[in-house]
């Protein structure tokens, strides 16, 4: 017994270690932070609730908050559908499927840098692919990112499309677990292919549904690395992020006390939202 | 009226073919049970009758209606699945009124058929729970309440008893047969096991590598196999099979083979060519464990009486497995013998076989004497 806890300590060791450096003491440190004012240079103050107080009352900090929301409210339902969609067809037999499979995940793998880059081309004004085709069949140049209305849309639907290979896998595993028997009696009970989807695949894909919004979400409120690359939090504020304001106030303002407690913020607002929403399926589940 | 016909129908995946020429006509009500080792084809005809593999070539009828292109909804055919594919996420009564609410039937009628099989089926305590809330047993009667609540025109079981413990599965096979009885609905019944061939089946299509071996009611298969196959599959225990040569001696035809020979009656002889090589078959309750070796036996030419060594005695209750070695020949036999004289292991005992007991089979396995009542 005692050989076997002595290897198991051992075993376990190393990724405690990394847990205790890289996570359980940045979110003890940020938590102290909270509390202080510190610009990275001088020596850190005790600021009491200052932080707190100012975090309530700062507009920037709710635009980003609800520039986030925004954001979700696009993202989270395009990246169930796409990534329903995809796997649906690629869970069929269709010819050269494992390459189809592949280059659905290939975004997700690609750095977010690259691909911010990239959709920046896409998405340009005058010279864009997207504008060139939008001409080709007759209609009007949209200023993806450069006008408020569409600035934070256009950063969502690439998003979604970067992250739709990873959900897809999710999603396609849901369906080979769906049993044939049952695929088989539904269309015997007479089910048109919508029925067969709405009464067996659907509902039998609520777990891996869950935990797309979940994780869909909870990656959501993280956006960090599109604006600052493609639009650096404009036009107007508009795809100003919790996370982008969060990196400015750490590292261009110097108020790490401040970046500390938005940081700290954040992690309160996904824990309140993802418990809302489970509460939401959990319900849904029920009726 | 609802009978299922096959015309010729065959079946091909790639290059094997699965189901050859199958050609039968399921009576309106009849209870056809289609039994068969893995491989046989027997699961393969159930699906091309349901409509979930494609029919390569030949004809499948539905009540007289030519359903061998049309998808599995269009058929008015209900399947129990031998994991009963229950939907996980529904209730037992949203299970079984599923394919009644597809259809667009009145809910008055939908409550009406769900009350009614929920009662004959002992689930209506059940109706509110949900699949992994039931028993083995409990579900695979759901799975039967799904298909009668349908009121299908032909009801297709594929395997539904493998899944449960031998105790339920003897339960169930009651209970089918009971149910198909008073709602006479046209049934085919797929197993591998022939004791439930045997109980359920008003007939029985014993198939091998994609062919009918045999078709007959339970009691023919037993009593007349038409080849070396179905006599060994029909019947439990199996049958005892040996090896040897028909003589012609004094005007009578004796089967002989190292240990015994045995006079056979003419009719089971009449196509069988003198000096042959055979095949023997008697079941096992048919052999008569007469005596201890002490007896003397009468060891004429057709006494049709061996003496075997006992090597294992199975006890089984009312009866026992007695397994011995054909003395001077080296074929191991099985008697099925009543509880009273049991021998013991090692023991030599007398065995006599009736000859009107006996099957033969010709080289290609063939019953000899039988070719008139083949079907």
């Amino acid at each position: 017994m005692r050989a076997e806890q002595k290897s198991g300590s051992l075993m376990a060791g190393p990724y405690a270690a990394f847990l205790l450096v890289f996570a359980v003491y940045p979110i003890a440190f940020a938590l102290v932070l909270v509390f202080l004012q510190w610009d990275l240079v001088t020596v850190p103050t005790f600021a009491g609730a200052n932080n707190i107080r100012l975090l309530l009352h700062d507009g920037r900090f709710w635009r980003a908050v609800a520039n986030t929301f925004v954001f979700l409210s696009i993202h989270v339902p395009l990246q169930i559908v796409t990534a329903l969609a995809l796997a649906l067809a690629l869970n069929r037999q269709l010819a050269g499927r494992s390459f189809w499979r592949a280059a659905f995940f290939l975004p997700v793998v690609i750095s977010g840098a690259v691909v911010a880059i990239l959709w920046s081309h896409l998405y340009a004004t005058d010279v864009g692919l997207i504008n060139r085709l939008l001409v080709k069949i007759g209609l009007s140049p949209v200023p993806w990112l450069t006008d408020p209305r569409t600035a934070m849309p256009a950063i969502a639907v690439m998003v979604t499309w970067k992250n739709v290979g990873f959900y897809v896998i999710i999603y396609l595993a849901g369906l080979q677990y769906i049993p044939r028997s049952c695929q088989e009696a539904i269309e015997i009970e007479g089910a048109s292919a919508w029925q067969r989807f709405r009464y067996l695949t659907l509902p039998s894909l609520l777990p891996q549904t869950i935990l797309v919004v979940t994780l869909s979400t909870i990656n959501g409120f993280q956006l960090f690395i599109e604006p600052y690359v493609m639009t650096g939090g404009g036009p107007l504020r508009r795809t100003y992020s919790v996370v982008l304001y969060l990196y400015n106030n750490a590292f261009a303002y110097q108020k790490m006390g401040y970046a500390a407690t938005i940081g700290v913020a954040l992690a309160l607002i996904i824990g309140i939202v993802v418990f809302a929403q489970r509460r939401l399926i959990g319900r849904a589940e029920a009726l | 009226m609802p009978s299922v016909t096959f015309e010729h129908v065959r079946k091909r995946f790639g290059d094997s073919t699965v189901v050859e020429d199958f050609d039968l006509v399921v009576a309106d009500g009849e209870l056809l049970v289609l039994v068969g080792g893995s491989g046989s084809g027997k699961s393969t005809i159930l699906r091309m009758v349901a409509g979930l593999e494609e029919v390569t070539s030949g004809t499948i009828r539905i009540d007289q209606r030519d359903v061998t292109a049309l998808p599995p909804r269009e058929r008015d055919v209900a399947m129990v699945f031998q994991d009963y594919g229950l939907y996980p996420h529904m209730t037992v009564r949203e299970n079984l009124s599923l394919g009644l609410r597809l259809r667009k039937i009145p809910r008055q009628e939908i409550d009406r058929r769900v009350t009614w099989a929920a009662g004959m089926l002992g689930l209506a305590s059940l109706l509110d729970r949900k699949p992994k809330q039931l028993s083995g047993g409990q579900r695979q009667r759901v799975a039967m309440g799904r298909a009668m609540v349908r009121e299908p025109k032909v009801f297709l079981f594929d395997e539904p008893l493998s899944n449960l413990d031998a105790g339920l599965r003897a339960q169930m096979r009651i209970e089918i047969g009971g149910l198909q009885r008073r709602l006479k609905t046209t049934t085919i019944y797929v197993t591998h096991d022939q004791v439930e061939a045997m109980t359920l089946g008003d007939r029985i299509v014993v198939l091998a590598d994609g062919r009918i071996q045999q078709i007959g009611r339970p009691i023919d298969l037993y009593r007349a196999p038409v080849n070396r196959f179905v006599a060994g599959f029909i019947g439990t225990p199996p049958m005892n099979f040996v090896e040897g040569t028909l003589r012609e001696n004094n005007g009578q035809a004796v089967f002989i083979t190292e240990g015994l020979s045995i006079g056979v009656p003419r009719e089971k002889t009449l196509t069988a060519n003198p000096t042959q090589s055979l095949t023997l078959g008697i079941r096992p309750e048919d052999l008569r464990v007469e005596s201890s070796a002490a007896q003397s036996v009468d060891d004429g030419s057709s006494a049709g009486v061996l003496r075997g060594r006992v090597v294992l005695v199975e006890r089984l209750g009312g009866t026992s497995h007695v397994h011995f070695d054909v003395a001077g020949g080296g074929s191991r036999m099985m008697a099925s013998v009543s509880n009273d004289r049991l021998p013991i292991v090692g023991e030599t005992i007398v065995v006599r076989v009736p000859p009107e007991r006996v099957h033969l089979f010709g080289a290609d396995g063939r019953a000899i004497g039988r070719t008139a009542e083949i079907v």
